[in-house]
């Protein structure tokens, strides 16, 4: 007599019940996963990669933009924003991944250089041609500058012809301390120091994918003084993360590059003992290992921090009107303490800061560069920069909007285009007059080495040691949180020991031959 | 007459056909594991290709042990295995400790509701994301703008100095320790409870019988009993000592070179190289390496465990 289970069921039935019901399933998510997969034609949703939060108001806009979008092109968006503290790791993941995304904000301070000699991205050079819109919003002489051997890797998104990094400071404060405008480097230490005395807030505010520009960095190091007095230097790496070189500024004429390792130029010891300084007086935050910069721009906007980074890109004062809802007396400046002020000339590669790249494993290229040709539609351009006009914002005079929301889109990670893109109402005099001397290349010196940009390949292995031990003995160095000279020594045998003077030999045979015209 | 019908082909015909009902029952099972857990392992030949994402996995050319040779030419191989073992070893101990002693602490409490609370109130942090203890400690440890914090306001409030916690590496051991047990302290105390229930209520009749007070049946009953449940956790433990506990340690410590040298551990080396670096070949050869030494590890600890104690033995 068979086995039988107390619901009556055989046991030989209750086998193949379970069995047939296995197979069923197994079928069932067989089946579950065809369906995903979705077809091979071309895609009803792009997918963008875009660095920091979501803005306020998001949703809203984004449904506006996908409804038009639809309407114009047949398909939608659907952009994943990456926190900053994680863009540039995880944006470098998901390429080597072969992730399907479609496009991502690229830049040669991110991982540009990698992902160009892993061919990883589309060249757009070519392509560019034939998108009327696209083509007509780019300026020639940007393609031009922008390319690297000769090839184009990503749509510049620039809004200006240069890009120069500077502070923003709480002019307020500088008013009330009676220090009044700041235009030199010794004011704005004073400054710093007055504020840590008489204020009681952290003067400097430093987030953790900063580091690496605070004193080896190209024209100058932010709290580097000796760069502020001498604009002029040309600093290169093999890759975002990597170890800087600098290189001789007579390059163009001796055709020697002589490149030689940050320590060894000239003012960056001392800017390495000033910030180290600055570390243990309390004028920079301590954590500035660990925090992101949008909890900085937060503290900044709630009046707990006296200064901040700024680029010539006239969006620092999108920060005022969050800053005086905390406190109502507050004004801010931008300063670029350089000698010389506004006739300095510093050194310009005019290279944008920021690109559009297409993935090469994107679900469609051509609908990519459709998407960008019709942000550059100025209807568009606004509706995804400043959000739905009259909720958002309105127009003010030709050049000028009012914020009416919160709404802020990262512009320069989609849609910056130099003629389409408008100045906030309450932009400062300060900033407004530095947007406007970075309009202009007559302002700027041509970096002798504009288009260099070194090719990783033949030293990837060397450079990606090198890149991990600039995280472990550089980024402390450079924010101060380590002696120096003990800091230095540990970084010098970290960075011999992974390979450091195989970089050097191959960025200067590429650096001579690049002077060379090879 | 011979019964064909219940002849040995029939029965042989029988049992094949409950064999192929049972292999069916198994088939999702074997399918899952196929899927998740063996197909993937094909992706290991990454670690010895230079990985060009352009060729893919299988197109990328060869390069022998080149990726293991990046891992251990770099220096940072002795000190990374180093902290690895270190920081399980001290996790495993002391979080093994901690469930025991506060297993015979909630074993001892007679009011009803007070046990419950109190297993309650010391199992939730198991449920607390690492990224909330991240946050919690920077505000226990740093403060506004990284100096302060409660633990420096009570140091300054004893007299003592105040310590710059996230450019400190020496103390980190010891705070990631405290985290494991706050964090696990509470659920290993609940296996060990399980336990306690099921040793028989006429063992502690015949200690009461003896005259033993309530300590001396604690340590000399209910302590020795749980030795097979502290022998199964510790295998499983020794098992998992070549992984870093990755959630915990990457949310507190993140990209804050300063403290790499007391809390790198594989997990978070392999990580941040991918992140930084994308370089699939070389962070793949680590993780062979990890997993290879894994599990000699958990065969050895097995297999001892089988030699001392082999009905508590898992094979």
């Amino acid at each position: 007599m068979p086995a039988t289970s107390p619901a009556g069921l055989s046991r030989r039935g209750f086998l193949a019940a379970s069995g047939g019901l296995s197979v069923a399933a197994l079928l069932g998510l067989n089946g579950c996963g065809n369906s995903s997969t979705g077809s091979k034609g071309a895609p009803d949703t792009l997918t963008l990669l875009l660095p920091g939060d979501a803005p306020t108001g998001w949703d809203a806009v984004l449904a506006k933009v996908n409804e038009k979008l639809k309407q114009d092109l047949g398909f939608t968006i659907a952009p994943q924003f990456i926190a900053w503290s994680n863009y540039q790791q995880q944006s470098l993941l998901k390429f080597t991944a072969g992730d399907t995304f479609d496009t991502a904000l690229q830049a040669r301070w991110l991982n540009m250089i990698q992902l160009v000699a892993s061919k990883s991205l589309v060249p757009v050079g070519d392509l560019i041609g034939k998108y009327p819109n696209l083509s007509k919003s780019l300026a020639p002489e940007l393609l031009e500058q922008n390319k690297w051997k000769g090839k184009l890797y990503g749509i510049p998104q620039v809004n200006s012809a240069a890009r120069f990094h500077h502070f923003t400071v709480r002019q307020d404060l500088a008013d009330k301390l009676g220090i009044g405008e700041i235009t030199a480097f010794d004011q704005l230490e004073k400054f710093w120091y007055d504020v840590k005395q008489k204020q009681k807030i952290t003067p400097v505010g430093i987030s953790s994918n900063m580091p690496k520009l605070l004193v080896a960095f190209a024209p100058v190091g932010w709290l580097n003084q000796h760069d502020w007095e001498n604009p002029h230097v040309s600093v290169q790496t093999f890759s975002g993360g990597s170890f800087p070189f600098y290189l001789a500024q007579d390059g163009k004429t001796t055709g020697s590059a002589k490149p030689i390792p940050f320590w060894e130029a000239p003012g960056v010891v001392d800017a390495l003992r000033r910030v180290r300084k600055y570390y243990l007086d309390g004028i920079i935050n301590k954590d500035a290992l660990n925090v992101d910069s949008s909890t900085i721009g937060a503290q900044f906007e709630s009046g707990r921090i006296a200064s901040r980074w700024a680029m010539t890109d006239g969006l620092s004062s999108q920060s005022l009107a969050p800053l005086r809802k905390a406190v109502p007396s507050a004004q801010i400046a931008n300063v670029v303490p350089i000698r010389g002020g506004k006739n300095a000339k510093p050194n310009q590669t005019f290279q944008a800061d920021n690109f559009v790249v297409l993935n090469v494993k994107g679900q469609s290229n051509e609908r990519a560069l459709q998407l960008e040709d019709w942000v550059s539609i100025k209807e568009n351009h606004d509706l995804i920069s400043y959000g739905v006009e009259g909720k958002d914002w309105k127009p003010v005079g030709t050049d000028k909007f009012e914020q009416l929301s919160q709404y802020g889109f990262p512009g320069y990670a989609l849609c910056w285009r130099q003629t389409l893109e408008k100045k906030i109402k309450d932009i400062t005099p300060t900033e407004e007059a530095w947007f406007d001397w970075a309009q202009d290349y007559d302002n700027f010196t041509v970096d002798p080495y504009a288009s260099f940009v070194p090719d990783v390949t033949p030293v990837k292995r060397q450079d990606s040691q090198v890149s991990a031990a600039m995280t472990q003995y550089g980024n402390p160095l450079w924010i101060g949180a380590v002696d120096v000279d003990k800091g230095l020594d540990a970084l010098r045998k970290a960075v011999d020991k992974a390979g450091l003077a195989d970089l050097h030999a191959e960025l200067e045979k590429q650096a001579n031959a690049y002077l060379k015209g090879e | 007459m011979t019964d064909h019908s219940t002849g040995p082909a029939t029965r042989r015909r029988g049992a094949l056909r409950g064999s192929l009902w049972l292999g069916l029952l198994a088939l999702p099972a074997v399918a899952f594991f196929l899927v998740f857990s063996y197909a993937p392992m094909a992706g290991l030949v990454v670690a010895f290709k230079e990985f060009d994402i352009s060729k893919g996995i299988f197109g990328s050319p060869w390069n022998g042990l080149d990726n293991f040779r990046y891992f251990f030419s770099s220096g940072d191989a002795g000190r990374i295995l180093l902290n690895t073992l270190l920081l399980n070893v001290l996790f495993l101990a002391a979080t093994l400790a901690a469930g025991v002693t506060l297993a015979l602490m909630l074993n001892e409490l007679r009011g009803r509701y007070f046990k419950r609370v109190a297993q309650s109130t010391i199992f939730f942090p198991y449920f607390v994301s690492p990224v909330v203890i991240a946050i919690m400690l920077q505000v226990l440890l740093s403060g506004p703008a990284g100096s302060g914090g409660a633990v420096n306001d009570a140091l300054a409030g004893f007299g003592l100095p105040t310590v710059s916690w996230y450019t400190e590496p020496g103390p980190w051991p010891w705070i990631l320790t405290a985290v494991k047990v706050w964090q696990l302290g509470g659920y290993m105390s609940v296996i060990f409870l399980a336990a306690i229930t099921s040793i028989p209520e006429d063992v502690y009749e015949a200690g009461q019988i003896d005259g033993a007070s309530r300590a001396q049946m604690a340590f000399r009953i209910t302590l020795p009993l749980l030795k097979p449940t502290a022998a199964v956790l510790l295998v499983l433990g020794v098992g998992r000592i070549f992984y870093g506990d990755f959630g915990t340690i990457y949310a507190i410590v993140g990209d804050n070179g300063t403290l790499f040298p007391t809390t790198d551990v594989i997990d978070t080396y392999v990580f941040r190289s991918l992140r930084q670096i994308g370089d699939f070949g070389t962070t793949a050869a680590i993780g062979l390496f990890q997993s290879v030494v894994g599990f000699v590890l958990v065969a050895t600890a097995v297999l001892i465990q089988r030699r001392y104690s082999k009905e508590t033995s898992l094979l």
